[in-house]
């Protein structure tokens, strides 16, 4: 096997990586300030992913353009969609959200699924822009412009979250809540509010990391359980505590995927990350950089 | 201030609090008292709007604060101290006490009132950078009122203020428990710790199985022979 054909799967596993990070700082975020599994995160990619692309087809908007646009959209489809669904598991009790909310959104899972094909057909799309085909090469390695972007793009969206959530009284009104919604009752924080937007911000991460599906990969109606798995894993790798944490993982699974690909076979990848998630279960639960939990 | 009339509160079919009654007047440090299991918690909680009340009213300052949500309260000057940890172990004490600031009413004094809490704990300034989950409980204790202070109070309520600390410790958090009463906030306290809280509050009741058994000044409860049967001889 040649060292150069290693070195390419590398630099594409690292690329795709960095969208498994954007894809799951969202349910990161969701998972750890409302504590709801949201299997339907996917969809949310998937239609950030149409949003983008329809912008393009219809408008002509670069998706780098359209990206604010599509953030927007997703914040927005995002509240509404806690207010009709997400609202109500938040109203359980903590140790009973995890499982209504896998009930709930495996649900949204299908509708959106269904939605997708009858409003989008079942095609497979592509934006295809003038740079889609760019790429500069390091040495041997060839490394296409539209999917660094992916990568780019996550590792912003990260220092982004972290910088909100250390340095605005939101964001820490975000963590207490993350830590014990009830003591952040106690602190006059509106705990309802911070689920509100902390779900909206998910979306909206979802809806851009969809931007970048649609433009250095491709969309179509069944991509969003995929994605949702692999950032599943990613948020299992990382833990919770870290966005940059998140990232670095979504990278470490893209490189493990695609090491796995060339050294084992292709049809192994999958195989590879759920084996990755299964040993991180056993050894370390709290991931790389989450805290152990008492 | 703070009037409690008839408070019914249930976890489903399983009542605890059996129309309890009290009420804290201004500038005052009352105190809840009674065994493990009788309902002090689960009465505060549901005062703070934390758990569902089945009957009864309570009023703050003539406004009824039933099915208020508890973010209001804080924003109205009733702030409770939960039990243990009442700080957030993953942010700096400063971050804490920022937070504690959070509501509109606590914002514009915020400089001012984290030089009064600085002032009080001193410790607490030492540690300003480090990770509220680092600190020994007696810091994280003063951390917990300092945070609570914050938001400016009007009436503050502690849980079980001495839980799990040293004697030592816990003289002193009554002592600034005294001291924030004479700045004119009021206090009500629930507490296991019979013989310090009667000899803080001016005005106690005793609470056992949910409802109120006696009441009466801090001093004529220590004294009262019942009292002094049931707690004080364990």
């Amino acid at each position: 096997m040649s060292s150069q054909l290693i070195l390419q799967s590398l630099v594409s596993g690292i690329l795709v990586g960095g969208i498994y990070g954007l894809v799951a700082l969202g349910l990161a975020l969701a998972f750890g300030v409302l504590k709801v599994l949201d299997v339907a995160h996917g969809e949310l990619v998937m239609l950030g992913g149409y949003a983008s692309f329809f912008a393009f087809t219809y408008w002509g908007l670069d998706p780098f353009a359209s990206m604010p646009l599509v953030f927007v959209v997703m914040f927005g489809f995002g509240l509404g969609l806690y207010l009709l669904l997400f609202r109500y598991v938040t109203r359980t009790e903590i140790r009973t959200r995890i499982k209504n909310s896998l009930l709930i959104s495996f649900g949204l899972v299908l509708v959106l699924q269904a939605l997708a094909v009858r409003f989008f057909t079942a095609d497979e799309r592509t934006i295809s822009t003038a740079y889609s085909f760019e790429a500069f090469t390091i040495g041997p390695v060839r490394v296409p412009v539209v999917r660094l972007a992916g990568l780019v793009v996550a590792v912003v969206a990260a220092v982004a979250l972290e910088w909100m959530m250390s340095r605005t009284r939101f964001g820490r009104a975000l963590r207490a809540t993350s830590e014990d919604w009830t003591r952040a009752a106690l602190t006059g924080v509106n705990v309802r509010r911070v689920y509100l937007i902390a779900f909206a911000i998910s979306a909206a991460l979802a809806g851009i990391a969809g931007s970048m599906v649609s433009l250095g990969y491709s969309v179509s109606p069944n991509i969003g359980l995929g994605w949702t798995l692999n950032a599943l894993i990613v948020v299992v790798l990382a833990g919770l505590g870290s966005m940059r944490g998140i990232v670095v993982a979504g990278v470490f699974l893209g490189l493990v995927e695609s090491l796995a690909g060339v050294w084992i076979g292709g049809q192994y990848r999958e195989v590879a990350a759920l084996v990755l998630f299964l040993v991180i279960l056993s050894f370390r639960p709290q991931g790389f950089f989450g805290r152990a939990h008492a | 201030m703070l009037r409690v009339d008839g408070l019914e509160v249930a976890y489903g079919d399983l009542q605890v609090v059996w129309g309890v009654s009290f009420q804290v007047p201004k500038d005052s440090i009352v105190a809840i008292l009674g065994p493990n299991g009788a309902g002090k918690t689960t009465t505060l909680l549901a005062l703070m709007g934390l758990l569902p009340v089945k009957a009864g009213s309570a009023t703050f300052q003539g406004d009824s604060l039933v099915g208020l949500p508890t973010h209001q309260m804080v924003e109205r000057g009733l702030v409770m101290i939960p039990e243990e940890r009442a700080a957030f172990a993953s942010l700096t004490v400063e971050e804490n006490l920022d937070l504690g600031a959070y509501t509109p009413r606590a914002r514009p004094s915020r400089a001012a009132t984290l030089d009064e809490v600085y002032d009080t704990f001193p410790r607490l300034a030492e540690r300003k950078a480090q990770l509220a989950g680092t600190l020994s409980g007696g810091e994280r204790q003063m951390l917990a009122i300092g945070k609570a202070l914050m938001a400016r109070p009007e009436l503050l309520i502690l849980d079980e203020p001495s839980l799990g600390l040293a004697p030592i410790i816990v003289e002193r958090i009554f002592e600034v428990i005294r001291d924030i009463r004479d700045r004119g906030v009021s206090v009500l306290m629930v507490e296991q710790h019979l013989e310090m809280a009667l000899e803080t509050a001016d005005y106690g009741y005793i609470l056992e199985m949910g409802s109120i058994v006696t009441e009466g000044a801090g001093s004529e409860l220590e004294a009262d022979a019942r009292v002094q049967e049931a707690y004080l001889s364990l």
